[in-house]
């Protein structure tokens, strides 16, 4: 490969050199390995204490970090989709801790491990039945009629959704990288983007019927796989490439490994909330055209009536922007203002911009508005 | 390597591979006919033989690897050539795209599928015969999965080889321009990104899609096909079907509905019944005389 004009010129000084990093590199890491244990790669580590449980549904309060200077209280809904833990991954890169040290009153729903058992709960049991009841348990522990929202991806949905039908209850709606045009993703089309959302449409609406028939759910690692598959050579190459550039340094490596634990913590999809989601929403587009319909209720956009901030990231490939900016048009709210912010789907929260700006955007606005 | 080696590696690639495989599923046939008649008399017409043969089911599976293998191998003799900056024949790369049609391949395995399927979805005899149907229903779930898999790994070699190609352009334009990559580290990064670029557009193209569909389906399939077995097992131990599990829970999730909902309507009642008896109170103190 050393030929004379080749594009490919690696001097033997080079290679040496090259070898001699990587040597180092590899027994830095093995030292870090061997000392390493797994439960000394936490997440998700900031003080809270359960407040309510229903079922495998549990409702957790933070302890604050500060005087408490926000009102209401906010409830974080993220999606059956991944975990919660997303939101405080590390001390250092933790939307949770953000909004306590700003004074932020926060709650967390954590939706547990649906199994097989929980086939049958739908998206109506989990908006109009489990978040009601969390809803009005924030709101009777701090004895108010409404509560701050802050949805989070297939959690925004589920707020966007309860916003629209319990409207009275909602004081103010934050949503992050939240889909809710399922067919914008057309608009851009750019290179890798949306590829769920297109991968969906491919299928015919009785494949999703049978996969739910046979699995009883939407398998957790089956999602992982189609996640997986949106950064092929960033999958392919992580455990040899991207591993070896941190495996020397300490706490890139323990960041690392700490979003491989998230990764890996993926719950199974209750298999008819998974066929509401997939088909309903993926493939028929029923929430922007104001026909999806939760308890024999449609879910109406323009009853969004409570002040809406509506944050997406710039270069998000799972969920496309216009996906998310859509709902502008759409509410019923004339205090409706975007946060677009810098990184992908998961950069949001833990990038290092990123995840300092949106803290502080969701505290100053809802400061703005209580 | 020379076009003729590059004909002659894939011709063997592919003669190998398709001779294992059908060799494979010919011998399970015959040994499916051999135990028939060991069974005593003859079977009745399109009633099926005792699939479970691991011995066959393992050959086919090493000529499915086989073929993977050698695919693969060529694959990186392909990249190993266009890394040292030769210009490839586009004579000779349309000639193996042709020669690599997965069309061609799968073709000689429809009138395969064609006998499963008959065998499997036969006259019903009262019986007789329905646990090996259940088992060749299976099967047939398994060698549709093999095969999907087979054509969705195809469409990735294709990629694969498509990456490759344009890699090896990439380095000769470098050439070309007398640029150099004086890293490996340089040469990963240019190869990850075209193989990247590659690979996402794949994903988007029709071919991909329905492979990746029917790979989906197919699994989904088998999945279903083997549970019916095990319901079928089920019920003669008297443990509870997968069904019938199904069945309480759906039971089970109703009721917890139910009850959600009553215990709401108690806790509205007293809050509903509060705030009319508040909007009727200021009505009451107008009808007074002042």
């Amino acid at each position: 490969m050393n030929e004379p004009g080749a594009p490919v010129q690696i001097k033997p000084e080079q290679a040496v050199a090259e070898a001699a990093e990587l040597g180092q590199k590899l027994a830095r890491g093995a030292e870090l390995f061997a000392k390493l244990r797994d439960d000394e790669v936490k997440i998700a580590t900031t003080p809270k204490d359960e407040v309510w449980r229903q079922d495998k549904v549990t409702l957790h309060h933070y302890r604050p970090l500060a005087p408490i200077a926000v009102s209401p209280p906010g409830l974080i809904v993220y999606g059956l989709i991944g975990r919660y833990t997303m939101a405080d991954l590390q001390e250092d890169r933790s939307l949770v801790r953000n909004l306590l040290e700003l004074g932020v009153d926060l709650y967390v729903v954590d939706w547990g491990n649906p199994t097989r058992a929980d086939r049958w709960l739908t998206l109506d049991d989990y908006i109009d039945g489990y978040l009601d009841e969390c809803v009005r348990e924030v709101a009777r522990r701090h004895k108010v009629d409404e509560v701050n929202l802050l949805g989070i991806c297939e959690g925004g949905v589920f707020t966007t959704c309860y916003a629209a039908l319990h409207p009275d209850a909602v004081k103010n709606m934050v949503l992050t990288i939240t889909p809710i045009d399922f067919h914008a993703d057309m608009e851009q089309n750019r290179l890798g983007h949306g590829f769920i959302n297109l991968w969906t449409r491919s299928l015919a609406p009785e494949d999703i019927d049978r996969l739910i028939e046979a699995h009883g759910s939407l398998p957790g690692e089956f999602m992982g796989s189609v996640f997986s598959l949106m950064t092929p050579m960033r999958t392919l190459m992580k455990y040899n490439l991207d591993m070896l550039e941190v495996m020397d340094d300490d706490k890139k490596f323990l960041n690392f490994l700490r979003m491989e634990k998230w990764i890996a913590d993926r719950p199974h999809h209750p298999g008819e909330a998974a066929k509401q989601w997939l088909k309903d929403l993926y493939q028929d587009n029923k929430l922007i055209n104001n026909a999806f319909v939760i308890n024999g209720r449609k879910v109406n956009l323009s009853d969004i009536t409570m002040p809406v901030l509506n944050i997406f990231a710039k270069d998000d490939h799972i969920i496309p922007p216009a996906t998310s900016q859509a709902l502008g048009a759409k509410v019923g709210t004339k205090d409706y203002s975007e946060l677009p912010l810098p990184g992908g789907h998961v950069g949001v929260f833990v990038g290092g911009k990123s995840q300092a700006l949106l803290g502080s955007g969701i505290a100053k606005w809802l400061t703005e508005r209580q | 390597m020379g076009p003729a080696q590059y004909m002659k590696a894939l011709a063997e690639l592919w003669g190998q591979g398709s001779q294992n495989f059908m060799a494979a599923q010919q011998s399970l046939l015959r040994d499916m006919a051999e135990r028939f008649a060991k069974a005593g008399g003859r079977a009745p017409a399109g009633a099926p033989a005792n699939l479970f043969d691991p011995a066959a089911m393992a050959q086919a599976n090493e000529a499915f690897g086989r073929l993977w293998s050698a695919a693969a191998e060529l694959s990186q003799t392909f990249a190993r050539n266009f890394q040292q900056g030769k210009e490839p024949d586009p004579l000779v790369s349309g000639l193996l795209g042709r020669i690599f049609d997965p069309s061609a391949w799968f073709a000689g395995n429809e009138g395969m599928d064609a006998a499963l399927n008959r065998l499997a979805q036969g006259p019903r005899l009262a019986d007789m015969w329905n646990t090996e149907r259940q088992m060749l229903a299976a099967f047939n779930a398994w060698t549709a999965l093999r095969r999907r898999s087979l054509e969705h790994n195809t469409v990735m070699l294709e990629a694969w080889l498509q990456a490759a190609s344009s890699f090896a352009k990439l380095l000769n334009e470098k050439a070309d321009r007398k640029e150099v990559l004086g890293s490996w580290r340089e040469v990963l990064a240019l190869w990850v990104e075209t193989a990247n670029r590659v690979l996402l557009e794949t994903q988007r193209s029709e071919p991909y899609l329905k492979s990746q569909r029917e790979l989906l389906k197919a699994s989904t399939d088998l999945r279903l096909a083997q549970q019916v077995i095990a319901e079928f097992y089920s019920e003669m131990f008297g443990y509870p079907t997968r069904a019938e599990l199904d069945d309480v829970h759906k039971a089970l999730t109703e009721l917890r509905r139910e009850v959600r909902a009553l215990e709401r309507a108690g806790r509205e009642r007293p809050y509903r019944e509060a705030r009319r008896s508040v909007a009727a109170q200021p009505a009451r103190s107008e009808e007074k005389p002042s």
